[in-house]
């Protein structure tokens, strides 16, 4: 049985720990981590992009190099992290899968947030809203690879804080 | 309106505790509708969110059971119900208990699943005041903030409980009290997800479902030795009710009295007596009885539905030396 005293204590100490880690934020630690170092890897590397064909959102270019508007963002996110794009294009359950092994940092392909990926994959906030021919509203996504949060964090950043698009 | 317990009119005092505690039931239900909203919006990914939300949700039973007991025991015994509605407190507190030990096997199971599986929960950013900040940051704010008023409320609570002699309202103070634990915990499990441990999430989500667990497991020890008509006990289940003690040593106080011993139980608020008595010499008149009877109702306003039953000898459940039971002579 503890005494009165010693849970105080015990709480004090909880509560410390608790008020401690924005500190611990504040001196180099950085929050949120990526459990697997996506965005280590990434920042001045390279990143390993996932496109699945979806017009107009990717496409085909001439000259058989990717296009369209989400290839844009990725060559922007990309180029904001000092990286070079590698792609690699296929269907998009297996880009999924490839995501899930770590063998890719993002998937494109006009995917939406109501996409079935969402147990699979971190689909980012919804960056744009658009409607389709069958007048549905469809929230655009990107799919990060799950739980690297310091690479979803960025991707989201700038992603949300893209002037074109608002 | 006097306040009653079935037939039981409350003492003046007691009613001024009960108009509290009921007016503390609401207000720990405005809070918990608060903070489920808000735990909610700030849930995200998180599993110790999930499930501290789900402990939240459960925290609305207690208060509701209670308030629901409340207005069933206000009902004077009738034909129908001839022991009253007492009996509608431990049948609230039952369900409630069951229900927590549900979600908490519900919850340590899917936890549990998701720590075997490996998921690393993706948790991202919102945008607030035109600021892109990461959602763990709002995550443990919320916790933060969402923790303090239970602690509060249980404490309140907890002195309620006892002058009321309620177990479903000192259940309710016993789990706000400990609310604070799975603010903590849930504040740990995002932190960690935060610094690159993917577990710690899932860690803290199981260490919640433990605690519910628990919760469910001593409540429904508790009601269940409470339907099953165990001996009045104090309100914490501690150490049996000194009443008990009490009502003998009246009875054997009485000049006509050679041996008296009780079976005492737990109605919700109020105990129902079977006063067993072995008169000295002959038969004492009827009148001795009801002075005897109403002796013990004037002990504590708990007591009110009192029996008195002349016997030869004591049964043994009651004190007594030989093979008699109460039911039944052998």
């Amino acid at each position: 049985m503890l005494s009165y005293g010693q849970v105080m204590r015990k709480k004090l100490l909880l509560l410390a720990a608790v008020l401690l880690l924005p500190l611990l934020a504040g001196c180099g630690l950085k929050i949120p981590a990526d459990p697997d170092g996506t965005l280590e890897r990434v920042a001045g590397g390279t990143l390993k992009a996932g496109i699945s064909y979806n017009p107009s959102w990717t496409e085909a270019g001439s000259g058989g190099d990717p296009a369209g508007t989400e290839v844009q963002l990725v060559r922007q996110f990309a180029a904001e992290q000092n990286a070079s794009v590698e792609w690699v294009s296929g269907g998009e359950s297996d880009l999924i899968r490839q995501l899930e092994r770590g063998e890719l940092d993002l998937v494109v392909g006009g995917l939406t947030k109501d996409s079935p990926w969402s147990k699979h994959a971190a689909l980012t906030q919804p960056y744009l809203e658009t409607t389709n021919a069958q007048g549905d509203k469809e929230q655009h996504v990107m799919a990060a690879p799950m739980g690297e949060n310091a690479f979803l964090f960025e991707l989201e950043k700038f992603l949300l804080n893209l002037e074109a698009l608002k | 309106m006097t306040a009653r317990f079935g037939r039981a009119e409350l003492p003046e005092d007691l009613e001024r505790v009960l108009h509290k505690a009921v007016r503390i039931q609401w207000i720990t239900i405005g809070a918990l509708a608060v903070t489920v909203t808000m735990v909610f919006l700030a849930m995200g990914n998180s599993q110790a969110m999930k499930a501290a939300w789900i402990e939240d949700m459960l925290s609305f039973a207690p208060p509701i059971a209670f308030l629901v007991a409340v207005r069933m025991v206000n009902k004077p015994p009738s034909e129908g119900y001839p022991y009253g509605y007492h009996r509608a407190t431990g049948v609230g507190h039952l369900v409630a208990a069951v229900a927590l030990c549900a979600m908490g096997l519900f919850l340590l199971i899917d936890s549990g699943m998701g720590l075997l599986k490996g998921e690393h929960p993706p948790i991202g950013s919102v945008q607030l005041f035109g600021q892109t900040i990461w959602l763990g940051w709002i995550m443990m704010a919320v916790m933060a903030v969402t923790s303090i008023p239970p602690v509060i409320l249980g404490r309140i609570k907890i002195k309620l409980a006892k002058e009321l002699h309620n177990k479903v309202l000192y259940a309710d103070a016993d789990m706000n009290k400990a609310d604070w634990m799975t603010a903590v915990g849930t504040i740990l499990g995002v932190a960690g997800i935060g610094i690159g441990l993917w577990w710690a999430d899932a860690a803290a989500a199981l260490f919640i479902a433990a605690s519910i667990l628990r919760d469910g497991y001593k409540n429904m020890r508790g009601a269940i030795t409470d339907l099953m008509d165990t001996r009045a006990m104090t309100f914490d289940d501690r150490e049996p009710h000194p009443l008990i003690g009490k009502i003998n040593e009246h009875l054997r106080s009485l000049p006509w009295v050679k041996e008296a011993g009780s079976r005492v139980r737990d109605q919700g608020h109020v105990f129902h007596v079977e006063a067993f008595v072995v008169p000295r010499g002959p038969m004492p008149p009827l009148e001795a009885f009801e002075e005897a009877r109403d002796g013990c109702i004037d002990l504590d306003w708990k007591v009110q539905d009192v029996v008195v039953v002349p016997v030869p000898e004591l049964p043994t459940e009651a004190g007594g030396q030989r093979q008699h039971q109460s039911e039944r002579n052998l």
